[in-house]
């Protein structure tokens, strides 16, 4: 299992660095996420492709962890299989030396062994997401796609909450500031003001977990460091725990820890 | 895309509504128009008639079933039209108001007064709402109900009814009225006079019926001459083409189906016993003749008619309840049959039938065709189905990114495919809603658009005498609409089915790094 080290290069104050540092040095109550084991592997065609080849990684309660490497180092594939969007592969046991068991567990909850059903749950609760391409639904106003996440929780008892859920929607917007939009189409916003509304979706359900794949990526610098800037912000009234996949080294100079990944394992952190 | 969906899913409910709506409606239009003109229940022996029938009439009243009961005869015969045309038609000897208490004769009697103008007459050209020289419509209408007409001494004689179209002297106008043909006449002037050949104020119609012996053949033929009293608009193309009425006494009359003193015949045992070798007779013995019977040794041959009409009480809209009177009929005829033996057929023989079951192979082929229709268009509609599939499948394509934010925002596979289906069912309710709108606006007003095709396009899909009827049914039946609304929402969320499915299968992380 990697050890988690506070970045020398993160803006957190180096108090609160040392505070994490002493915190990861003792995993036990405020460890929130354990990742080990893990491996992934996609098949292209007849060719088997692996991306992860046994990722370990710790991360603390409100800790910001940014996931730094190479386009293809399968930063955005651990993303998604700690947000359960994808499983780990399972161990092969006809392998010398077998592979051992993944495991990826949030808040003491294995995830890896969660069943669909809780796996869903557990998106819907317990993690945001917030990608790159922000990926709102472009029928929907802005208010409709921050609500969406709302009424996907709350399934058939929505209708009971769709007052407060409407409300909470356009809080978050208000917060976001976005409060001008509301009634607004995605494709009528700049990138930076989509991405405001990937992230009010992301918070609707009030996540303690906030997973976000290159969300300045795809923004210029200046509406990149706001956007980060809101993100962090938000973590810090939320007390979110939260990872961001990115491969720009100043983004990810603003985490309280960097984990490096290279050729599909932690190479440092 | 969803539009296209609720394009075809319009298209199809409607079609398939129409069909059925206008096949149905035929159908029932030809179930009920016996009650049109030849009540519920028929009892019949054709051609010869049957003796007693008033007995059996005053029999079949006290039936608590029996609304009214009245005799027919039938029979073929021939017409000779003013302009020189000879016409074979069914000729059917009634007592006008008898006949009217077990058919609808009141209603169906054409030149009769109105006051309204027919929904399409805007300039009521009806010639039913003005007057007409020397007579009145309250009178043709009157005669026409009584089968009789004035003659110039003021006495009345009998007279015929004629379907509307028998005659071949009236057109419809596209009003929906008839019109009495004119003809011209050349004047001594040189000049020519417009005559109007409507044949209940002067027509005069020769015809000529076949009475038959006891063996079946032709007597003799009988003609008379008959005036026009009035003339009938059953709505049954082939009634009103080819049936003629005359009063029931005629009819008997000039079939020799009248009461009258007849000559008994041999006895039989008699008769046997002369078979053998033929005795010639002997020339030196004085001739002999044979025997001619006093007044006083002929028998009374009473009336007969050919049919029993019975009109059953209450408004005997189910196959069910014409059984049910049949069944009763049939009782009452074996107690008569038993009461006249050997004088009326036996009650094995007699026809006894209800309307539908002596039409059983013309109504059975219109069920049939009905069927294969709605067969056939249910098929066509199975193409929406797949339509609507292959139209989901592509949206369900186009909608792969989507459908990965959904699932990351915590959605589940079935909560997706869920989304596809109500998707579905969303276009087959407003689809089948604005189908069951068109199909109700199309066959609401069926016949006008039928009469335009027919003017602007020379199409006519209707011929009335394909298809017995002059008007298209034009009613669409609420239970039809419901199975054919339920038939639409169905099947566009069974075609959703299939591409909400592949959605759920869909893998989160692929449907978000779909291009």
């Amino acid at each position: 299992m990697s050890t988690a080290v506070a970045n020398p290069s993160s803006s957190t104050p180096p108090a609160a660095r040392a505070g994490a540092s002493n915190a990861m040095s003792k995993p036990g109550a405020d460890v929130a996420l354990i990742v080990s084991n893990v491996y992934k592997t996609y098949r292209l065609g007849r060719v088997d492709v692996p991306v992860l080849r046994g990722v370990d990684l710790t991360v603390r309660q409100s800790e910001f962890v940014a996931i730094l490497g190479a386009s293809g180092s399968g930063k955005s594939t651990l993303l998604h299989l700690i947000g359960g969007l994808d499983r780990p592969d399972k161990p092969k046991a006809k392998s010398a030396p077998p592979t051992p068991k993944p495991n990826i567990a949030y808040q003491g909850r294995d995830i890896t062994g969660m069943s669909a059903r809780t796996l869903d749950r557990y998106r819907a609760q317990d993690a945001g997401f917030v990608f790159q391409f922000y990926h709102l639904l472009p029928e929907l106003s802005v208010l409709q796609n921050v609500v969406i996440a709302g009424m996907v929780r709350w399934g058939w008892a929505y209708s009971a909450r769709a007052s407060q859920c409407k409300k909470q929607a356009a809080e978050l917007l208000d917060h976001v500031g976005l409060s001008h939009r509301l009634r607004h189409k995605p494709t009528e916003l700049s990138g930076g003001e989509r991405q405001r509304v990937a992230i009010a979706r992301a918070l609707i359900n009030q996540p303690s977990l906030l997973l976000a794949d290159e969300p300045t990526g795809n923004l210029d610098r200046a509406t990149g460091d706001t956007i980060l800037d809101m993100i962090l912000k938000i973590r810090r009234e939320r007390n979110l725990t939260m990872l961001v996949v990115t491969h720009d080294e100043q983004t990810a100079a603003r985490a309280d820890r960097v984990v490096r990944l290279t050729d599909g394992k932690v190479a440092s952190s | 895309m969803p539009l296209l969906a609720s394009v075809a899913v319009i298209l199809c409910t409607a079609m398939v509504l129409i069909v059925w709506s206008v096949m149905g409606g035929f159908l029932n239009m030809l179930i009920g128009s016996g009650r049109t003109m030849t009540g519920d229940v028929i009892i019949t022996w054709p051609n010869a008639g049957f003796a007693y029938y008033d007995e059996l009439i005053a029999d079949l009243k006290k039936e608590p079933l029996v609304e009214a009961a009245a005799p027919m005869i039938e029979t073929f015969g021939l017409i000779a039209l003013p302009d020189g045309r000879k016409e074979t038609v069914t000729v059917r000897g009634i007592i006008g108001p008898e006949f009217a208490k077990v058919s609808k004769y009141n209603d169906i009697l054409h030149w009769k007064p109105i006051k309204e103008p027919m929904p399409k007459d805007e300039f009521r050209e009806d010639p039913r709402l003005g007057n007409i020289d020397r007579l009145s419509w309250s009178e043709i209408y009157d005669n026409g109900l009584n089968l009789r007409v004035k003659d110039k001494s003021g006495e009345y004689k009998p007279a015929m009814v004629m379907g509307i179209e028998a005659s071949g002297f009236n057109y419809r106008t596209p009003e929906g009225f008839y019109q009495p043909a004119t003809r011209r006449q050349a004047m001594p002037d040189g000049t020519f006079k417009l005559i109007d050949m409507f044949l209940p104020r002067d027509g005069k119609i020769l015809l000529s019926l076949a009475p038959l012996d006891e063996s079946g053949r032709v007597v003799e033929m009988v003609s008379r001459n008959f005036p026009i009293a009035n003339e009938f608009q059953s709505g049954v193309y082939e009634v009103d083409e080819r049936v003629v009425l005359i009063p029931l006494d005629v009819a008997q009359e000039m079939l020799h189906l009248h009461a009258a003193k007849r000559i008994p015949k041999a006895n039989p045992a008699k008769e046997s016993a002369s078979v053998g070798p033929t005795v010639l007779p002997d020339p030196n013995q004085p001739e002999t003749f044979p025997d001619i019977p006093s007044v006083a040794n002929l028998i009374d041959d009473p009336a007969r008619a050919t049919h029993v009409l019975i009109r059953g009480k209450g408004d005997m809209e189910s196959t069910e309840q014409a059984i049910a009177l049949r069944k009763r009929c049939e009782a009452v005829y074996a107690a008569f049959a038993e009461r006249h033996a050997h004088h009326v057929p036996a009650k094995e023989s007699i026809r006894i039938l209800t309307w539908e079951e002596q039409n059983e192979t013309m109504i059975g082929a219109v069920k049939t065709e009905t069927a294969l229709l709605l067969v056939l268009f249910m098929i066509i509609s199975l193409v929406a189905v797949f339509l609507i599939l292959a139209i989901f499948w592509s949206m369900v394509a186009e909608k792969t990114k989507d459908i990965g934010v959904l699932r990351a925002v915590g959605a589940s596979g079935a909560g997706v495919a869920g989304l596809w289906v109500m998707y579905g069912l969303a276009i087959g309710l407003v689809g089948s809603a604005l189908g069951m709108v068109l199909a109700f606006t199309i066959v609401h007003n069926i016949n006008p658009i039928h009469e335009w095709l027919g003017m602007k396009l020379g199409i006519v899909v209707w011929n009335p005498k394909v298809y017995y009827f002059t008007i298209i049914p034009n009613k669409v039946q609420l239970d039809t609409a419901i199975i054919v609304f339920v038939f639409g929402v169905l099947s566009s969320a069974i075609g959703a089915l299939v591409p909400a499915v592949r959605a759920a299968l869909m893998h989160p992380v692929r449907a978000l790094r779909f291009e």
